[in-house]
């Protein structure tokens, strides 16, 4: 306890050093407030000081102290420059007032803000300027008032880039936290869906918001992630990806277990199941959790297309997953072990391929790996327009020359093919696990054939079988079996059968909707009436 | 208390298939065929029976000490020292019978896929796979068995399913052409595998609800008996009783020639995969039985310590195994004795009684 204590006194001395200040309280005197303020905002050339004089009372003089570029300059013009030393005299018909009530005075009838706010902390007055609100100090009062009247300078709302889809909304989370609690409150306009915000980084003082829906949200989730975000102290928050680390319940692993997207709807469908959502200030993707591996097989289009169309392409995804973990490895172990697998005509035709190879089917496959390993960085990393020439090189060029040289099968060509696209179904970030994994499974499979195959595999899913995210088993509702959740494993039940909200994740308020939805013909329909 | 992790009902019988059903599907029908021929399905019955006594034994002792092992209530029913005495002797036969699991487990692979590679290999990699899994604790296991389970027996039934235009019911022709001694005789190997439910006894204090204990050995030694009275009449119904018994691994054939319009054919790689995975499972029942006794037989709080010590003693013990034909001796002749009179009956027998006769434990359970 007492060493626990001890780390926050010190952590406490590294907060003053990173502030760069001692906090305190405002003084009365405007001129001691100002000196105090731009010995802290020394050489600090966007923050902006401005002071003039309140005419009505006696002269009083006042401050304005804002961040240039972060501040809406036009509010901070018109709205209380303009108003206090103009407008608000005229008004008032040359009526007097003594300097003691000057704030009172400012506050209720001088400022046309929609929303301000009090503080007499050095602190509060330095993060509010350094946050785009503009302060107003007053002489002769130790109280500054917050306007909030941050610049609405933002990246437009644009196309999802990372997670597109054919039918569903487009929109994308921007990078600042005001827009994208803005686009979630747009979709759940109910007062349960509850933003909280705090500041983490102990320089950066990023914003970070937690959202979720009281009611719906398991109780002990909001607690839990809220401790998590609470333990973590450094000194910068950049991006989501820095907090992901700080709070996963098992570190050393390859798979994700905090769900990152870009789609506003995805996270009130994630919301509305009953998990929890935290938005980072400057990082246009948004942490879903608790987070289970299923969800790197759905879509969020999945709920919007027609239920059997859907069942049917997550088998395709399920497929997929399957083929982009075990592929290469099953046709190494087929190939140099187990030709009994394979029919007999396409033995022999694999064997007619590869009699010119000079490899082992091993340092085939892994030439074939490791080169489309490189052209999906370099897609990656270059400039868009010269994506689409890097993708022509390496399908034609490298493929189709590495076939003719008779460096690689033909076969191995494809098996490594479609195993990469077999990856791109699935969620990005579950791509990235299965490709590190798959090396794996292919050196287990090329030592020992189909049993090193299994048995690396075998480790795979137990491997999935310890994970949780924020308590709940990753592979949920899979295994531990939850019947009534396999409703949206593989098969996708229709929206009015969809009653429950998953059982392990939403616990208090599990009722989804009414029952007996399930539409009709005029005649029938009155039956599911109550 | 060394276990933190509760399951449910279904991933304990699950597990309990798990338990007896992977090395059984594959020993069992040669030994009960060799001896009564096409009247193995009566032995297997009779095995059941034999089965459902030691489920009874069980699941008395596990109402009448709730949220105990068979590790605490021994030492609750015979004082500490007889307690200690029987937790070392099951330890042994958790060990001893782990370890022979080990040799079964790599002999199919071993002689159907990879000859050249030695035994050793199988056990390193079989031992170190489902170490990792008990090292992750009860929940973990389960958790694969339920995931792997279905999967595999759904597939292995599949396979069966391909061979049904090969199947003669006259193989099965003349009933009771043995006599009831030889089916006696046939039922004794499988109602020893069958009584390994006794290891229920290690399980049922992590149930989420003790009191479905009853339902969960009951249900699986019946799953198991129908599984196993499944694989051995559907060898029956393809080869009859004379190749049954004269292949080491008749089931494995069956699956062998399954031939589906020159396409689906050769299916036995995929076979014996699966059952990879079901053997990992069985593998790691014995060893997390072992693992969990030792460490309250030691009075330790935590038994991950001792999963990487008792591997090694495993694959000591597998290495001692002879070869798999005298493995074959051993699952006809003494491991039904052996294991049947002393493990699954004899010393839970034992318990039960004297449990009764001193009043120990909660009563109405046994």
């Amino acid at each position: 306890m007492g060493r626990r204590l001890g780390r926050r006194t010190k952590g406490q001395e590294d907060d003053a050093v990173a502030r760069g200040f001692a906090d305190g309280p405002l003084s009365r005197d405007l001129d001691a407030n100002l000196r105090e303020l731009k010995a802290i905002f020394d050489r600090c050339s966007d923050v902006v000081f401005r002071e003039f004089v309140f005419a009505q009372c006696n002269g009083t003089r006042l401050a304005l102290v804002y961040t240039d570029g972060l501040a809406d300059k036009a509010q901070v013009s018109d709205q209380i420059m303009r108003a206090l030393a103009l407008e608000v005299p005229v008004a008032a018909g040359g009526r007097r007032i003594g300097k003691g009530r000057a704030l009172e005075f400012i506050k209720k009838r001088g400022l046309c803000m929609h929303q301000i706010a009090e503080t007499d902390r050095l602190q509060e007055v330095v993060r509010a300027v350094l946050s785009g609100d503009t302060v107003l100090l007053v002489d002769g009062h130790a109280t500054a008032i917050v306007n909030v009247a941050r610049s609405p300078e933002t990246r437009r709302v644009a196309d999802s880039e990372v997670e597109p889809t054919v039918r569903g909304p487009r929109e994308a989370f921007v990078e600042t936290l005001r827009v994208n609690t803005s686009l979630i409150r747009r979709k759940i306009k109910s007062p349960s869906l509850k933003i909280e915000t705090l500041r983490l980084g102990r320089v950066t003082g990023t914003e970070v918001a937690v959202v979720y829906i009281e009611g719906i949200a398991n109780d002990k989730l909001v607690p839990e992630v809220k401790d998590r975000l609470g333990r973590i102290q450094v000194d910068g928050i950049l991006e989501t990806g820095y907090i992901e680390e700080l709070i996963e319940d098992n570190p050393w692993t390859f798979f994700p277990t905090v769900n990152i997207t870009e789609k506003p709807d995805r996270v009130a469908a994630m919301l509305l199941e009953g998990r929890a959502a935290v938005i980072v200030d400057g990082s246009p993707f948004v942490m879903t959790m608790p987070n289970l591996l299923v969800e790197y097989v759905h879509s969020t289009e999945d709920y919007y297309e027609r239920f059997l169309f859907v069942s049917a392409v997550r088998v395709v995804r399920f497929l997929s997953l399957v083929a982009s973990l075990t592929l290469p490895a099953a046709y190494i172990a087929a190939v140099s072990f187990h030709h009994e697998l394979l029919p007999t005509t396409l033995l022999l035709s694999i064997a007619a391929q590869r009699e010119a190879v000079p490899y082992p089917v091993l340092v085939e496959v892994l030439i074939m790996e490791v080169l489309f390993e490189i052209l999906r960085e370099a897609g990656l990393r270059l400039p868009r327009p010269l994506g689409q020439a890097i993708s022509i090189v390496g399908a034609l060029v490298i493929g189709e020359a590495a076939i003719r040289a008779g460096l690689v099968a033909a076969s191995t060509v494809i098996v490594v093919a479609v195993t990469g696209i077999g990856s791109f179904v699935l969620g990005y970030r579950l791509s990235i696990a299965f490709r590190l994994l798959r090396f794996i499974l292919t050196l287990l499979s090329a030592a020992l054939g189909l049993f090193g195959l299994v048995a690396g595999m075998a480790v795979v899913i137990i491997h999935l079988c310890t994970l949780r995210s924020f308590g709940v088993p990753y592979l949920s509702p899979i295994v531990p079996t939850t019947v009534v959740d396999l409703k949206d494993v593989v098969f996708r039940a229709p929206w009015w059968a969809m009653f429950t909200r998953p059982r392990l994740i939403a616990r208090r308020d599990r009722t989804r909707q009414a029952p007996d939805l399930e539409p009709g013909p005029p005649g029938a329909r009155s039956r599911g009436r109550r | 208390m060394a276990e933190r992790g509760r399951i449910s009902p279904t991933q304990a019988t699950l597990l309990m298939v798990s338990t007896v059903l992977p090395t059984a599907i594959l020993f069992v029908p040669p030994v009960v065929v060799r001896r009564a021929r096409q009247d193995a399905w009566m032995s297997l019955a009779l095995a059941v029976i034999v089965g459902l006594l030691v489920a009874r034994l069980v699941i008395g002792l596990s109402l009448r000490f709730p949220r105990k092992t068979l590790f605490q209530y021994s030492e609750e029913i015979l004082g500490r020292a007889g307690g200690k005495a029987v937790g070392l002797l099951y330890i042994w036969w958790f060990l001893h019978t782990g370890a022979l699991v080990i040799t079964d487990f790599a002999a199919l692979p071993c002689i159907a896929l990879m000859p050249e590679t030695p035994f050793i290999v199988f056990f390193i990699l079989g031992i170190a796979v489902s170490g990792y899994a008990v090292r992750g604790g009860l929940e973990v296991l389960s958790r694969y068995n339920e995931l792997v389970t279905p999967v595999s027996l759904g597939s292995i039934a599949l396979i069966f399913a391909l061979l049904t235009k090969e199947m003669r019911i006259e193989r099965l022709l003349p009933v009771f052409d043995t006599g009831a001694i030889s089916i006696l005789k046939g039922s004794a190997t499988p109602a020893g595998w069958l009584g390994e439910i006794v290891l229920l006894s290690m399980v049922a204090p992590y149930l989420s609800n003790e009191a479905e204990v009853a339902r969960v050995a009951y249900v699986s030694v019946l799953a198991v008996g129908a599984c196993v009275t499944a694989a051995t009449v559907g060898t029956l119904l393809v080869f009859g009783p004379d190749l049954t018994g004269a292949w080491v691994f008749p089931v494995f054939s069956a699956v062998r020639s399954v031939v589906i319009a020159n396409f689906l054919e050769r299916l036995e790689s995929v076979a014996v995969s699966v059952w990879v995975f079901l053997g990992l499972a069985k593998i790691g029942v014995f060893y997390y039985a072992a693992v969990l006794g030792s460490a309250q037989w030691l009075g330790l709080k935590d038994y991950r310590c001792l999963v990487a010590p008792t591997g090694v003693i495993l694959l000591g013990m597998a290495l001692l195994c002879p070869s798999t034909a005298e493995l074959f001796e051993f699952a006809q002749g003494a491991f039904p004795v052996y294991a049947l009179t002393v493990f699954e009956v004899g010393i839970p027998l034992l318990l039960s009684c004297v449990a009764r006769i001193r009043g120990k434990g909660a009563t109405g359970g046994a």
